[in-house]
């Protein structure tokens, strides 16, 4: 069953430099304990994306569908969303020191946001049902570190408080950004381990927005690769791994030491991500693409549905649609098609971007 | 000193690219402290933050020695400490030969031409009123080795190397992209050639595909200089990357310490392997077939370390032993000679640590009984 279905959402923001597209044009859908990835760099438009989503976006011009339900999260006045957020969608961010308060006590918090929503619990039953909540994400002697103040807790135990205080009210959907990013590597492994043992439990869909592909290697079940504002690649987690076919999935792939891509040089993606108030026409990544063609400087390319994969891989790229995975084969079918269809126009991009593709001559 | 410039390799540095060769930097008993105090006027200490708390460690010419471990773990209080920002409370640090331990200001000025150090926020380590050219050039001045265009075309030379376009000799680091900065503050690590760069976290703040711009340039620049890093990071798959050996910290100790092929396929401390395990792969096979160990609790402070062996807290498998006497960083039966851990109990090959340490878990959490 759907339980979010985003169509054409696009977000911009009117600044003194010119209008900033964050967000332009992404489709995506999330089932019932169903968890979703987005991957991007920063500027990728990941955080707008969702944070539009909960009415996170005061100034932003917004377009597209969001339907939750039968509701459509884009329409609803600040005061509606007041009554969702939180109760059925649920946030957690990757800093959780500045997402608690550093004057009010942590159980407080909890059992504020609870009453927040149903002034019907006593007092007396919220914090019971904070404590309760505690000592659901782990943290020993829940009653009475329930009131400690924030500063009292350690990153890890923090960002176990935020996750207690978004499962409070049971949400259907859970939106997590970048949720260890600021934790040590087996801080995260405990909160990853902990978030995706509550999400089964409680049968809850998750977002999981991230920059590092390893983070959601392990469960997520579908995936979208952002770039500039845009989906780049969104098929399952194993299709992503091992048969990509749009280059900047490849291209993050193969810059992580020890991932799928990775060989003994790394080889980056040269260049820099590009300025979301002039995106480059055609498709954004044309710039940085060592396969760029003729057509990807002018049109844009949508996302299309690779026949080959079972019909639940999609990519935006004007590569023929054989071309996935990292192997040879693939290799050569790229190859083929660029050479057919590039020009001198776009063989100069090519060139210009394969000599800063050399570490050293990322001359900007 | 010959002008730096992107030909010069091999022939000027006859080590240059030779992993392991003799040692350049010797820490010996290593021990910061950095006092707690209390009161105005008459300030008593009261405890002390216990940093680093007796590191041995040699780093060899032309090595990558890559120091990994938690927030508050020392790694990068030790990397201070070896470039003579912070005094250290005992031990000794030799540097090719000489001893450097806490030496006067002037005493230690010409040992800084040889020890740079390369920081992890190209944000907050660039001065944002000053432009880039001065900033580079800042290491000539300050030593007095060349002025006026003599300066301007090293710097440019400099900013050539590191991939930076020198026509931006007179911008601001504000001008700049995160990538870029870190160039920038590569280029001034190298302006005076130094024999060994400290790197700390020198790519974490940095997307992925910048990361592996940057990661490409340190390994370049190592091997036609002759360079010799110490890097620092929490991301294991980079450490994995640049690194010949891997000194593996836990709360101002060296856990473990090898090769880094003995470290990572290897790995002898509990530790070690709840780290290795720990860290994200991407790619969802490995992911997969890997054990989870998931430890209890966090890292103690280090105000008050735990007794014995600063792991036995976390550690699925600790006895009484571990809690009493401290384990001594030692080759293991079976190990190479290059390959020292400091457990009592060191972990064999195949050993299930996963499931000891869920167990150990459970007790703690009751919740996941």
């Amino acid at each position: 069953m759907n339980l979010l279905e985003v169509t054409d959402l696009r977000v911009s923001f009117p600044t003194s430099d010119g209008l900033v597209q964050a967000v332009r044009g992404v489709s995506f859908r999330v089932d019932r304990g169903q968890t979703l990835g987005i991957v991007g760099e920063s500027g990728s438009g990941k955080t707008v994306c969702t944070q539009t989503l909960l009415g996170l976006t005061p100034g932003a011009d917004v377009s597209g569908r969001a339907m939750f339900g039968d509701v459509n999260l884009i329409t609803l006045s600040a005061d509606q969303m007041r009554h969702i957020r939180g109760a059925q969608i649920a946030a957690i961010f990757q800093d959780p020191l500045t997402s608690l308060h550093p004057l009010y006590r942590v159980g407080w918090q909890i059992s504020e946001m609870i009453r927040a929503h149903d002034r019907s619990v006593t007092k007396a039953q919220a914090h019971q049902r904070a404590v309760d909540l505690l000592t659901q994400v782990g943290i020993p002697q829940a009653a009475k570190r329930a009131d400690d103040y924030p500063h009292q807790f350690s990153g890890g135990m923090r960002q176990r408080a935020m996750i207690a205080m978004a499962l409070a009210l049971n949400p259907k959907l859970i939106i997590a950004d970048e949720p260890t990013t600021a934790l040590d590597a087996t801080v995260q492994a405990q909160i990853l381990d902990l978030l995706v043992r509550l999400q089964r439990e409680h049968e809850t869909a998750l977002i999981m927005i991230t920059h590092d592909l390893g983070v959601i290697a392990d469960f997520a079940d579908d995936v979208m690769v952002m770039y500039a504002g845009r989906a780049a690649e969104y098929s399952d987690r194993r299709t992503l791994f091992y048969r990509s076919h749009h280059p900047y999935t490849k291209g993050l792939l193969e810059s992580i030491p020890g991932s799928t891509g990775a060989t003994d040089r790394l080889r980056p993606i040269p260049g820099q991500p590009p300025s979301l108030i002039n995106v480059p026409s055609g498709c954004a990544f044309h710039p940085r693409c060592q396969y760029v063609m003729d057509r990807c400087i002018d049109e844009m390319p949508t996302l299309i549905t690779l026949p080959s994969d079972g019909g639940g891989h999609r990519s935006a790229c004007w590569l023929p649609p054989r071309a996935t995975g990292l192997g040879a084969d693939a290799e050569e079918i790229r190859q083929e098609a660029v050479t057919m269809n590039r020009t001198e126009r776009a063989k100069a991009i090519a060139e210009s971007s394969a000599a800063s593709a050399d570490a050293r001559g990322n001359v900007a | 000193m010959n002008a730096v410039s992107a030909s010069a390799g091999g022939g000027a540095f006859p080590d240059s690219g030779t992993a392991g060769g003799d040692v350049l930097l010797s820490l010996d008993n290593v021990v910061k402290y950095y006092p707690v105090r209390v009161g105005v006027v008459i300030k008593r200490e009261v405890a002390a933050v216990k940093a680093v708390d007796g590191v041995d460690l040699e780093i060899r010419r032309g090595e990558t020695l890559g120091l990994v471990g938690e927030t508050g773990c020392g790694k990068s209080t030790l990397a201070r400490c070896i470039a003579g920002l912070h005094p250290v409370t005992s031990g000794r640090i030799t540097f090719d030969g000489d001893d450097i331990t806490n030496l006067s200001r002037r005493k230690m000025r010409p040992f800084r031409r040889d020890i740079q150090m390369i920081f992890q926020d190209p944000y907050g380590s660039l001065n944002p009123r000053r432009r880039v050219g001065s900033i580079i050039g800042d290491p000539f001045s300050v030593h007095n080795i060349a002025s006026g265009e003599e300066r301007k075309r090293r710097v440019q030379e400099l900013m050539e190397l590191v991939g930076l376009n020198p026509e931006h000799y007179n911008r601001f680091p504000a001008e700049f992209s995160g990538g870029q900065r870190q160039r920038i503050g590569v280029a001034r690590a190298l302006a005076l050639r130094p024999k060994l760069i400290i790197c700390d976290e020198p790519v974490s703040a940095l997307d992925v595909s910048i990361q592996a711009q940057i990661l490409n340039l340190l390994e370049d620049l190592q091997s036609d200089f002759g360079l010799t890093y110490v890097f620092i990071a929490h991301d294991l798959s980079v450490v994995r990357h640049v690194s010949d050996r891997v000194a593996v910290m836990y709360l101002g100790r060296i856990a473990e310490l090898g090769h880094r092929a003995d470290v990572y396929d290897s790995a002898r401390h509990p530790y070690t392997n709840a780290l290795l395990s720990a860290a994200p792969a991407a790619d969802p096979d490995e992911a997969a077939a890997r054990q989870r160990i998931i430890l209890v609790g966090d890292v103690p402070s280090p105000l008050a370390p735990p007794s014995g062996c600063r792991f036995h807290p976390r550690c699925p498998k600790a006895e009484e032993i571990c809690g009493k006497t401290d384990p001594v960083l030692e080759v293991k039966p079976g190990d190479p000679e290059t390959h020292r851990t400091a457990c009592h109990f060191p972990v064999g090959r195949g050993e299930d640590l996963a499931r000891a340490a869920d167990a150990l878990r459970a007790d703690a959490e009751p919740t996941l009984g």
